[in-house]
């Protein structure tokens, strides 16, 4: 069973696509919302495993409310027709449905989320016994003007702390995200991401090289060529941390 | 302003001199005796030549006489040139008299007076047709250079049509409840069809005509906002302030609209608890005044958007300087949309002479 919520600020719109759901005995649609404050409460307590998702909603759009999330869903985009979504959803290959939503379209999208069910072998969101703390399966929303990405935890390389912000590194991209480094480090799992420097949490599983440094320090080379620099107290942490 | 001006002046500097040097050039290479004062007399009449044109160009210029149908035109030209003519050789004749120029023949001032006319005719008549002929161009320059921005605008205006008039995210938005309407309530959705079908119909018409009576605009900014009203539900109040007076005046098609369309998509659509569209036409002064009033911030950054600017533009080129556009924030958390059409004016984009 697929739990799903509907977050579309028309009423209208919302029914009809719950009754185009009900064609999919799978999902089943156990919350909506109208607005994007009440989409974050919704997807927070609930923690359902897919979300349909209107673009152009008051207050917040879609976009802006997903980037607030630490943990994002599957979600399937729905739009009237909004030249600007459109580009967006187009440049990254989000998955997205034009209202008024055609069956077809509907079941091809269900369907992609199935077969990257059975690729990842298991539900597509395990059920964590502590959903407080991010595993690497899970993903975040980034935004960074136009462009826009659903990025697994696994795939981010670094957190660097610029300001107010973190400048995340993933493939050849490095946005940034209004969230400090320290309330990234709560949540993430210290089993994969580690805190290096004030400045810096790094992913262990992709560290290509360690090289002793100054003071008894290390030298972390990640495997998009960053050079991070391990400092002393942490290096010991660390040590510790890889003897396992 | 300052170009033309600069550009009279010289014509005068340079065609006075002109008028000097041929003379001198004539004396010195075909004169069969010394003429007494020739010099002194030349400078006079050059003189005075210089201010009575200058003075005719005042009276041009003061009765408008440039902007008179070409026909008219013709019979203005000889008139003033012989009245002007007459005065230059009065002025002349008489002030050669009392200083005492070359007094060669003992003829009577009036005598005097009426052969210098004859002679001065030419000159003013050719001063006037250049100084016609100038104008002439120029307002026929200005005239298709309104004409190519105007066919410009209305081209731009119409591959925006669909675009800027109906935006296809309402068309979509529309379908979609008018869909989830056929289970829940299918009267509403037959109305919904026709209103959706009105609204398609006339922004296909709009660009066909340049004004359309209010009442007919009115009907069509109903259909839509009842559409709205269909998707905002309790979020979106409505309200109508019309002197049914204005039904009949002449408003550009879809201009209306258009403003309600902005009103609920940067005013209404951007509230998570709603507001409220009102829709006034009225008149004050000599103004048709159509005023859209909802809820909402102006946020600046689309004041000089492509809308914007093609509605000021659209309603100039239709009703003249004197129609308005304006949209401001009125109170904390309402916005205003005015369009102000003069009253008098009812129609023409080419009837604009009288601005000139």
């Amino acid at each position: 069973m697929i739990k799903a919520i509907i977050i579309d600020d028309e009423r209208l719109a919302r029914n009809e696509l719950k009754k185009l759901l009900m064609e999919f005995p799978e999902i089943e649609v156990v919350a909506e919302a109208a607005n994007a404050g009440e989409g974050i409460e919704k997807i927070e307590n609930i923690n359902p495993d897919l979300v349909f998702l209107d673009i152009q909603m008051p207050g917040k759009t879609g976009f802006d409310m997903l980037s607030e999330l630490d943990r994002t869903p599957n979600v399937i985009f729905t739009t009237a027709y909004d030249e600007y979504a459109l580009k967006a959803f187009e440049v990254n290959a989000l998955d997205y449905l034009l209202k008024p939503v055609e069956p077809k379209r509907l079941a091809d999208a269900i369907q992609k989320l199935h077969l990257q069910e059975d690729r990842e072998q298991g539900p597509i969101n395990p059920v964590n016994v502590n959903r407080s703390v991010l595993s690497e399966n899970d993903q975040v929303f980034v935004k960074d003007g136009e462009r826009c990405w659903f990025v697994r935890l696994a795939d981010i390389r670094l957190f660097e702390s610029v300001g107010n912000y973190a400048k995340v590194y993933f493939g050849p991209n490095k946005p940034l995200i209004l969230k400090s480094l320290n309330a990234l480090e709560e949540r993430l799992d210290e089993k994969t991401f580690f805190r290096a420097n004030r400045k810096h949490i790094v992913n262990l599983r992709l560290i290509d090289k360690i090289e002793p440094y100054f003071n008894g320090g290390l030298l972390l080379e990640l495997k998009g060529g960053e050079k991070i620099e391990v400092s002393r107290r942490q290096t010991v942490k660390f040590k510790e941390m890889m003897s396992l | 302003m300052v170009k033309k001006i600069s550009y009279y002046w010289l014509c005068q500097f340079v065609g006075w001199s002109a008028f000097i040097l041929a003379y001198i050039f004539f004396y010195l290479t075909l004169r069969t005796s010394e003429v007494e004062d020739f010099y002194k007399v030349l400078f006079l009449e050059a003189a005075i030549g210089f201010l009575v044109t200058h003075l005719m160009r005042y009276f041009i210029l003061r009765y408008k006489y440039v902007e008179k149908p070409v026909n008219e035109q013709v019979f203005y030209i000889l008139s003033i040139s012989i009245v002007f003519a007459m005065i230059y050789a009065s002025a002349a004749t008489m002030a050669e008299h009392y200083l005492e120029f070359g007094r060669e023949r003992d003829l009577s001032l009036f005598n005097k007076i009426m052969r210098a006319s004859m002679g001065s005719f030419t000159f003013i008549l050719i001063w006037n047709l250049i100084y016609f002929a100038y104008h002439y161009i120029v307002r026929t320059r200005q005239a298709q250079f309104d004409k190519i921005r105007l066919e410009a605008l209305v081209k731009e205006l119409e591959l925006k049509t669909i675009k800027s008039h109906i935006n296809p995210h309402f068309i979509f938005n529309a379908l979609n409840s008018i869909r989830a309407l056929i289970d829940e309530n299918p009267n509403r959705a037959r109305t919904a069809i026709t209103e959706l079908s009105n609204i398609l119909r006339s922004s296909m018409q709009s660009d066909k005509l340049e004004t359309v009576p209010f009442e007919r605009e009115l009907s069509i900014v109903k259909d839509y906002l009842a559409l709205e009203y269909i998707r905002f539900e309790e979020r979106l109040r409505i309200e109508y302030e019309i002197d049914e007076d204005t039904l009949d005046q002449p408003v550009p098609p879809m201009m209306l609209q258009t403003l309600v369309e902005n009103a609920i998509k940067h005013g209404i659509g951007k509230q998570v608890r709603g507001g409220v569209v009102k829709v006034i036409s009225g008149f004050r002064d000599d103004y048709h005044e159509l005023i859209v009033l909802n809820s909402g911030t102006l946020n600046g950054i689309n004041r000089d958007g492509f809308g914007l600017f093609s509605t000021r533009n659209r309603l100039q080129l239709l009703f003249g300087e004197k129609a308005k556009f304006e949209i401001r924030q009125v109170e904390s958390g309402l916005v205003e949309a005015r369009i102000s059409i003069p009253v008098e004016l009812k129609k023409g984009v080419y009837d604009q002479s009288h601005y000139y």
